[in-house]
């Protein structure tokens, strides 16, 4: 009740895991139902992998340590805590009732932002897969893929990637897929030469996502539920220890929007340890695999990948990485129960 | 002066003990600083119990220490019979208390923070926020945020806080600070019918006269050492007898009472007829009469000769030793 009744506290908790994400995905909605061919489609995969990696993660964990800072020194500075130390009852039960007293608050929270991005990335998502800025039918099979390809030879020829040689010199809009003959081909060749660069490409077709999978959906749920509570008992810990709110959650800050994108861009040959031990690190390499960090995409939080992803800078096993949170959660849960049970109230 | 011990009812209740707060050796260090050292208190259950010193006489300390909100550095403690800190839970259910200045969220109102404070103790601790709220006379601002409250308001929401958990004893450390006189007579009323209903009241303050009137006995610490405790009546009995004398020949008569072995100071009183004269204390009446007899047959005319009630505070001052000691 007492952090709920905080309104700047709430405030904020509210517009960064709910309300700035509606908000953009409310314009989305509203530009391309106004002008269809100007605005892409609200939803879709990319823009669902956009949010969750690299918005609701990384602020979601910040404005859940930022509750857990407020927890963890309000009734400190409040004068609220010898009050309840003189109920009687034990410092260290003060201490763990407000990990799910928070938790009731965050985890909901996060939820909702989270449900309404995945409403929006499913229900909104395009009708056409976009590959290299071709819009093509989905759920094609291969023979589908060709006979689409052949009857749009000219996007598919100058937009698709291809492996092989170009019979000719095909005009593109604004520019030419040279080849050795100077000629324009003939349609068949054009035709031809689009069935074969389809063929190429059908692979990365089928991988290519209108909407995010239930699967995805489920397991990113899972995850950014789990950076909020990491830092919702990151932030209690750090800021029952400190006794105030300030220096904790610019620690916080500090470490999820500087430490961490660092630590995961470079490589320190005799320091890997420790920047496997960070927890910003382990969370990324527990990111769903079809995330963009887990996948590699360089651009967001340093994109660290996991064991073959395309940016493997700093290899780490689940495993290791799920025991490093787990520390990082017992450390700061024992010093933040330490320092409440043994300060002056 | 040696250690006068109250003498209390004896009770069976919670922890079997006949003292509501009992200490042997209580210290605490803030450095090189003392601020309390070695206190033995005993304060019987079922009265109101002053605990008094002037500011940095470690009376906050030692309350913060029976609540277990600091730690002693030696000796032992109990509350209600239980040692804490062992078994400060079982204590502290059935105790409640106001350290130093009552602080709330301000952003909730009164009666969420005592939700909270409820929260905290024992079910039934919830059904009592409203009688405690109506018996503070805090009900019709109960759903004002504190942020709002008067220094008053703040203090008795801190009262109705100590009543959730139903308290034996009630531990309020400087419980007058900032209340107006209706608000200090309030609180006093309100210490006064919670004894009635048999509860225990400890008060820390250094306003005397209030806890003259409100305290049955009281404790005097000084420089973190309790040189005095006892039921105040006791104690004020063992003060030195102050006498007014007016008479003719004021001089004269000072100069016969000063022939005489009584032990006293004598003070012309400026701008009287007549004499202050302060005898030491345990005094017996008698004297008296002997200070009449020698005035008397001086040939010196007694027009009033009134012995002075000693308040707690002119005595708190001789004990403290502000006003020295002719013994």
């Amino acid at each position: 009740m007492e952090l709920r009744k905080r309104r700047g506290l709430m405030t904020a908790l509210i517009l960064v895991n709910i309300g700035f994400t509606a908000v953009f995905l409310l314009i989305r909605l509203i530009g391309h139902a106004f002008a269809p061919y100007a605005n892409p489609p609200a939803g879709g995969d990319m823009i669902f992998e956009i949010l969750v990696a690299g918005f609701l993660s990384t602020f979601g964990f910040i404005v859940a340590a930022t509750v857990g800072c407020t927890a963890g020194s309000r009734d400190l500075t409040e004068g609220m805590f010898r009050h309840l130390v003189v109920t009687g009852r034990s410092r260290l039960a003060l201490y763990l009732a407000r990990i799910p007293a928070g938790l009731a608050i965050v985890v909901p929270l996060v939820a909702i932002g989270y449900l309404i991005v995945c409403a929006v990335c499913v229900f909104a998502a395009p009708a056409f897969i976009d590959d290299s800025n071709v819009n093509i039918p989905p759920g094609l099979s291969l023979a589908g893929f060709e006979t689409w390809a052949g009857d749009h030879a000219e996007p598919v020829i100058c937009l698709l990637p291809y492996n092989g040689p170009i019979p000719g010199n095909v005009a593109c809009p604004g520019w030419s897929k040279s080849a050795v003959a100077p000629s324009q081909p003939a349609p068949a060749e054009l035709e031809a030469l689009a069935v074969k660069i389809a063929s190429q490409n059908y692979q990365g077709y089928t991988q290519i996502l209108r909407r995010p999978p239930v699967s995805l959906m489920i397991e990113a749920g899972l995850w950014i539920e789990l950076e909020a509570a990491v830092g919702f008992i990151l932030g209690l810990g750090l800021a029952s220890l400190m006794g105030s709110r300030l220096l904790p959650v610019i620690s916080i800050i500090v470490l999820q929007l500087i430490l961490t994108p660092i630590l995961s861009a470079v490589d320190l040959p005799h320091l890997q340890d420790l920047q496997r031990s960070f927890v910003g690190l382990a969370m990324t390499h527990l990111e769903p695999a079809g995330l963009p960090l887990a996948r590699g995409v360089p651009g967001i939080s340093g994109g660290v990948g996991r064991p073959g992803a395309a940016q493997s800078l700093l290899p780490e096993s689940a495993t290791v990485a799920v025991w490093v949170i787990v520390a990082w959660l017992a450390a700061w849960t024992i010093l933040g129960a330490w320092r409440m049970m043994t300060r002056d109230a | 002066m040696p250690v006068t011990l109250v003498r209390g009812a004896p009770g069976k209740q919670a922890g079997e003990s006949r003292w509501a707060v009992e200490t042997h050796g209580l210290t605490k260090r803030f450095g090189a600083k003392t601020a309390v050292n070695g206190v033995e208190l005993l304060v019987p259950r079922g009265l109101a119990f002053g605990y008094l010193g002037p500011n940095g006489a470690g009376k906050t300390t030692l309350i913060r220490m029976l609540l277990g909100l600091t730690r002693a550095d030696a000796g032992t403690m109990s509350l209600l019979g239980y040692p804490v800190p062992r078994h400060r839970d079982a204590a502290l259910a059935r105790v409640g208390a106001i350290v130093d200045e009552p602080r709330f969220h301000g952003h909730l109102t009164g009666r969420q923070n005592l939700r909270l404070l409820a929260a905290a103790r024992e079910p039934a601790a919830r059904d009592r926020i409203g009688p405690a709220l109506e018996r503070v006379g805090l009900a019709h601002r109960a759903d004002d945020r504190v942020s709002v409250y008067s220094m008053g308001m703040r203090q008795r929401l801190g009262v109705a806080g100590c009543l959730l958990g139903d308290p034996q004893l009630l531990l309020l450390d400087e419980p007058m600070n900032g209340l107006d006189p209706a608000g200090m007579a309030e609180m006093r009323d309100m210490i006064l019918s919670m004894v009635a209903e048999g509860r225990t009241v400890v008060l820390s303050s250094h306003l005397l006269d209030e806890v003259e009137r409100t305290c049955d006995a009281v404790a005097i610490v000084d420089r973190g050492s309790i040189i005095a405790q006892g039921p105040i009546s006791e104690l004020l009995a063992g003060a030195r007898l102050a006498l007014d004398v007016d008479c003719s020949e004021p001089r004269r008569a000072r100069a016969l009472l000063m022939g005489t072995t009584l032990g006293a100071r004598i003070e012309p009183v400026p701008s009287a007829l007549g004499l202050q004269i302060t005898l030491p204390a345990g005094t017996g009446r008698g004297v008296v009469a002997e200070i009449n007899r020698v005035l008397v047959e001086g040939g010196i005319c007694i027009y009033r000769l009134q012995p002075v009630q000693t308040s707690l505070e002119s005595w708190f001052l001789q004990v403290t030793g502000r006003l020295g000691d002719p013994e």
